[in-house]
């Protein structure tokens, strides 16, 4: 206990992992009906977190091997499972995006859920969700990161349905909780194959028996396949993906925290964690980027036929993540980190934007924003272009650099197809986003239109102050310093690169530079680089040109090329039909197959046989007490039967 | 000076005999009678814990003071000072007749110690009968002639059979053997364990003992005794009594060293109808004092398993589910008492509302009942649980199945009395049951006990342990 305090680093990595969760108890427990004392509450502890994490993240930066902390949890025969703490520079940076989102989101909240009857039970939620994703993020070892991954997912599924009331949130919070568990099926399973082949979950031991090839080859394949259904779970990866467009039924900031920047990251960062062990296994790896691409190059198709302002930015979280599973898979572990990190920021601020435009206009159609005037909230649209050009991938918004990273990577494959369908999807990534844009730029049929056609113009900021007053206040400041650090984050490339890569495991190391990908992104030394760079900023470019053809200037028919073949849009629009799949096959070969066998059997043979031996149990109760009559006689009788009979056994 | 190590005897018939004085002169006085009682139980239990150390052999070895027997009595006294403790209400027996219920609680628990202590079989014998009496009166003390008088001549016959069994049993052992002590018959005893007259000899020597425990066959008397005795006598037959069967078997049985497998077998067959039959009927029960008598046979039946391990885990079982049993037993009977004020019986249904009228009651009475069902973290669970690992460390796996599957079925009837206490609503509304304080504390003390040494069973384990091993 003293130990505990005398050692800074250790109490501050408690304090920031264990606030949330008294946080939540409290506001659960005792201030329930003061909606103002709990979210300060909750925002105090978020505060004290992040403030933890950045003092963390400073004292070790420089620290030259990962600090792990770990005590006995559960002691099983041979078996122990350690908890505790593991500080390396992944988790540190991984540890402040969320702090640091999370605390953006929750100062943002103040004004969104303002007179919201379940005010505090959003807190409480939300401590409980900071609370879950801080502690997996430090985990030492797979069984405790398990175990948080999975409270992730409640918070996830308490928050979404956090309308209840409303049935489409409900559904939508039972099909994310639903979907994410069957990856974590897989996931599950693969730890316990693991924990049996090779006897150690810890994070480091695995990194490291998977260098030096301590697992067998085929374990490791068969555990990191399995593992990597967590990955499609958390991280919506095909097939597994419908369920992130249908969360969006959550209040929009839980949208921007869970299901953009920080949880479903979550498997991306658990691959990221334990990547060494994944570079153990091609195989994996190779099916890793396959289901990255595909995953990418779906939901950007899917975007591009969605009206819904949520469900855009919802789509293009799936197509990013799927990026960076492409990025890890490719072997280009700083690239995919990196990308995290900076779509973690541009992610939030695009969720955070919309959220203050829907707020204002109750409606989630951004053509109907865009009629309505969405543009004069000159704040929010400016900030609400840059998280689109960082999204897009154009200088020098964050997401060019870490866009450019990946790509490199891509480019260093052998196989020229991912690196294309990389480009491609950076394409369709600027077409969406623009489309999005203009139509609330430049809506059709137009709004009575103070000045130019340019609403990112100043000139109109008195307009929002009349409305809002305090409570766009509180949600514009964060949305602002989310943008900032847009704009400036993609230039701590390098030092976060040397952070990253340069002090890692050296596992993680050795990796890196094997792979390349990112070193020569980032040096981008050969010619090839020059064309991955040159091609994709052309994509860029021109996906934002093809929108304004199409949406944005002045003659635009603002249909899209979509229009003109309808059987395609209807494709993009029903998600590729995998939701009418996924009903069907669940109608078909879960419902009224497999169920209506095992609810069969449930009813007949075990409740029936259950209910038999209670009846049996009791009947044969009454018996006995029959037989135990007040008689003196026959009770004598009975016993000098029985002494008779042991008699007997014995001059047998 | 080797009489100190009989203190708890000396200082337990002083008592009964102050008792006996009273009752030639003295005007009854409930109030001052129960607390003289109170205070000489008291004043008992730190003798006993002060004795606790003591060790000899008495009487030309017809006596041995070991650890074991002095656990054993701090036992019985401390069953005897909660048993003082809830007769502040003495309303079921006649006021001439309370100095006797005091002299014979006291002659029964002297009785109890020198049987715990006995190592002559002659001893063991008379101190067995001495404490049997004692009980055949205390029950017949029953205000309601009806109920206690038969009931008490129930139990005076299945006694006198068990014990005519018993000294046919004794007999035998003597004629085999010729030891007439414990002592010689540790001896004796295992070379020729498997001689039929020998083995029948033990068996008949410890049906004395089943039926005080209550074991297949000498089980019967036990529901009718239960239903027709007060409910003061029936908790001190459930816990005091029970306690000094436990360890006079333990004791005997021990005499017989590795033993032999006839002896296993008969016992386990004996544990296994204990148990089934008294799980199963005590599912038909409408009264609570007869449930509790098939209860107890089926915790017999537990016991049992302990015992015939025949091993020194099996016998630090064994005494450590002696304890749980004092306190569990106790505790139910405590909310007995308290439930029916004017000493009628209890029937399940009477206990609608009790969370209501008396929530720590309720709270004692169900942590006793989760407790006698062995659901953890309580003082049953780990009773049970160290007499089915000393089985199944001598390979007994369908013995503890059987057992493991007797539990869940128990587990049914406690339940119906707690979902009685706690979801039942009484048919009129029922006024506040009038506790003392003195009794309140006493359940708030038994159930934190009961958790405690669920949760932290180290010591009790270790001087369970400790007992067993001056056993051996």
């Amino acid at each position: 206990m003293i130990a505990f305090f005398k050692d800074p680093v250790l109490l501050a990595a408690a304090l920031a992992t264990s606030l949330p969760f008294l946080s939540m108890a409290t506001i659960l427990i005792f201030t329930r009906h003061n909606q103002r004392l709990s979210a300060s509450i909750s925002i105090g502890a978020v505060t004290t977190s992040l403030l933890c994490a950045l003092y963390l993240l400073v004292t070790l930066h420089s620290a030259g091997a990962p600090v792990q902390y770990e005590f006995p949890w559960l002691l099983a025969d041979q078996l122990l499972i350690p908890f505790g703490y593991l500080l390396d520079p992944l988790s540190l940076l991984m540890l402040t995006i969320v702090a640091a989102v999370s605390f953006l989101v929750q100062v943002y909240s103040v004004g969104y859920m303002s007179g919201d009857p379940g005010y505090s039970r959003y807190y409480a939620f939300q401590s409980l969700f900071a609370w879950a994703m801080m502690s997996m993020v430090i985990s030492p070892s797979m069984i405790q990161l398990f175990i948080f991954w999975e409270l992730v997912g409640l918070a996830s599924y308490l928050l979404i349905g956090f309308y209840y009331e409303k049935w489409s949130a409900s559904q939508a919070g039972k099909k994310a909780f639903v979907m994410t568990r069957l990856g974590d099926i897989g996931f599950f399973l693969g730890l316990i194959i693991l924990l049996l082949g090779f006897g150690n979950l810890s994070i480091l031991k695995m990194n490291e028996a998977a260098q030096a090839h301590a697992i067998s080859p085929h374990l490791l394949t068969l555990s990191a396949l399995l593992i990597f259904g967590g990955v499609m779970g958390k991280s919506a990866q095909f097939p597994l993906l419908t369920w992130l467009p249908d969360a969006m039924e959550g209040p929009t900031p839980v949208s921007a925290l869970l299901h953009s920047a920080t949880m479903v990251a979550a498997g991306v960062y658990m691959f990221s964690r334990i990547f060494p062990f994944y570079s153990g296994s091609p195989e994996a790896m190779t099916m890793a980027l396959a289901i990255g691409t595909i995953t990418m190059l779906l939901s950007s198709t899917m975007a591009m036929a969605t009206y819904d302002l949520k469900q855009v930015w919802a789509y293009s979280t799936v197509s990013q993540l799927g990026f960076m599973v492409m990025a890890l898979a490719a072997g280009g572990y700083f690239a995919g980190v990196f990308h995290l990190t900076t779509h973690a920021g541009f992610k939030a601020l695009l969720f955070l934007c919309s959220g203050i435009f829907i707020h204002e206009y109750h409606t989630n159609d951004f053509r109907e924003i865009g009629r309505q005037g969405g543009r004069n909230l000159v704040i929010p649209m400016i900030c609400m272009t840059i998280g689109a050009l960082a999204l897009s991938g154009i200088f020098p918004f964050s997401g060019f650099f870490s866009k450019e990273a990946v790509l490199g990577v891509l480019a260093m494959q052998p196989n020229r197809i991912w690196l294309l369908a990389g480009l491609l999807g950076a394409l369709m990534t600027a077409y969406y986003s623009f489309r999005l844009i203009f139509f609330m730029l430049f809506p059709k049929g137009g709004i009575e239109a103070h000045g130019g056609r340019n609403g990112a113009s100043p000139g109109h900021g008195g307009h929002e102050e009349e409305h809002h007053g305090a409570i766009f206040w509180c949600m514009a400041v964060p949305v602002m310093i989310l943008a900032a650090i847009t704009v400036v984050l993609g230039f701590s490339q390098s030092p976060l690169e040397h952070f990253l890569v340069g002090k890692a495991a050296t596992g993680a190391h050795t990796l890196a530079v094997e792979g390349g990908g990112s070193h020569a992104a980032t040096e981008g030394h050969s010619p090839v680089h020059y064309m991955v760079l040159i091609s994709a900023v052309s994509m860029a470019v021109g996906g934002i040109a093809w929108a304004w053809l199409e949406f944005g200037r002045k003659k635009a028919t603002q249909e899209g090329f979509l229009r003109w073949l309808p059987k395609i849009e209807q494709l993009f629009a029903r998600r590729w039909y995998l939701d009418d799949f996924l009903r069907k096959f669940l109608d078909t070969a879960i419902y009224s197959g497999v169920t209506s066998l095992f609810t069969r059997n449930d009813r007949r043979i075990i409740d029936g046989g259950i209910d038999g031996i209670c009846q049996f149990t009791v009947a044969s109760g009454r018996l006995f007490s029959f037989l135990q009559s007040g008689m003196l006689q026959y009770n004598l009788l009975v016993m000098i039967g029985a002494v008779a009979l042991v008699v007997l056994y014995f001059l047998m | 000076m080797k009489w100190m190590t009989f203190g708890p005897e000396i200082y337990t018939l002083l008592a009964a005999l102050w008792f006996l004085l009273l009752s030639l002169g003295a005007r009854p006085d409930a109030k001052r009678e129960h607390l003289t009682s109170l205070l000489l139980a008291a004043v008992g239990v730190m003798v006993s814990v002060a004795a606790i150390k003591a060790e000899g052999h008495l009487f030309v070895n017809a006596y041995r003071v070991d650890f074991f027997s002095q656990v054993f009595k701090v036992m019985l006294s401390l069953g005897l000072f909660l048993i003082v403790c809830i007769c502040g209400n003495l309303t079921d027996i006649r006021e001439r007749n309370r100095h006797d219920f005091y002299i014979l609680l006291f002659v029964c628990t002297l009785a109890m110690m020198l049987l715990v202590s006995g190592n002559h079989l002659l001893t063991i014998y008379v101190s067995l009968e001495l404490s049997s009496y004692s009980l055949y009166v205390l029950v017949a003390l029953r205000r309601d002639q009806n109920f206690g008088l038969e009931a008490g001549i129930k139990y005076f016959l299945v006694g006198i059979f068990a014990s005519g069994v018993m000294i046919f049993g004794l007999a035998l052992l003597y004629a085999t053997t010729g030891a007439t002590t414990l002592d010689d018959l540790v001896k004796v005893l295992p070379p020729i364990i498997n001689q039929p007259a020998v083995i029948i000899g033990l068996l008949f020597t410890v049906s004395g003992f089943f039926f005080k425990l209550a074991v297949f066959p000498f089980h019967i008397w036990a529901p009718d005794i239960y239903q027709g005795s007060m409910n003061q006598v029936a908790a001190y037959i459930a816990t005091a009594s029970k306690v000094a069967a436990i360890a006079v078997l333990a004791r005997v049985i021990a005499s017989a060293g590795e033993g032999s497998t006839y002896l296993v077998h008969v016992l386990g067959v004996l544990s296994i109808i204990s148990m089934t039959v008294g799980n199963l009927a005590a599912i038909a029960q409408q009264d609570l004092k007869r449930l509790l008598a098939y209860s107890t046979i089926a915790h017999a039946g537990y016991v049992l398993i302990g015992i015939l391990s025949l091993n020194a885990a099996g016998y630090a079982g064994a005494v450590y589910y002696a304890m749980a049993v004092l306190v569990m037993k106790f505790t139910v009977f405590l909310v007995i008492v308290e439930v029916a004020d004017d000493g009628r019986n209890v029937q399940i249904e009477q206990l609608a509302g009790l969370h209501r009228r008396s929530p720590i009651l309720a709270l004692a009475l169900m942590v006793s009942l989760f407790s006698l069902a062995g659901i953890p973290p309580t003082m049953g669970f780990t009773g049970k649980f160290l007499l089915f690992v000393a089985a199944m460390g001598r390979g007994y796996f369908t013995l503890v199945l059987i057992a493991m599957i007797n539990v869940v079925v128990s587990l049914y009837y406690y339940l119906l009395v707690i979902k009685a206490a706690y979801l039942l609503e009484p048919k009129e509304a029922l006024p506040p049951l009038n506790v003392s304080p003195f009794i309140k504390l006493l359940s708030g003390v038994l159930a934190a006990v009961m958790i405690a040494a669920g949760l932290f069973p180290y010591y009790l384990i270790e001087l369970a342990d400790a007992a067993a091993k001056a056993l051996m």
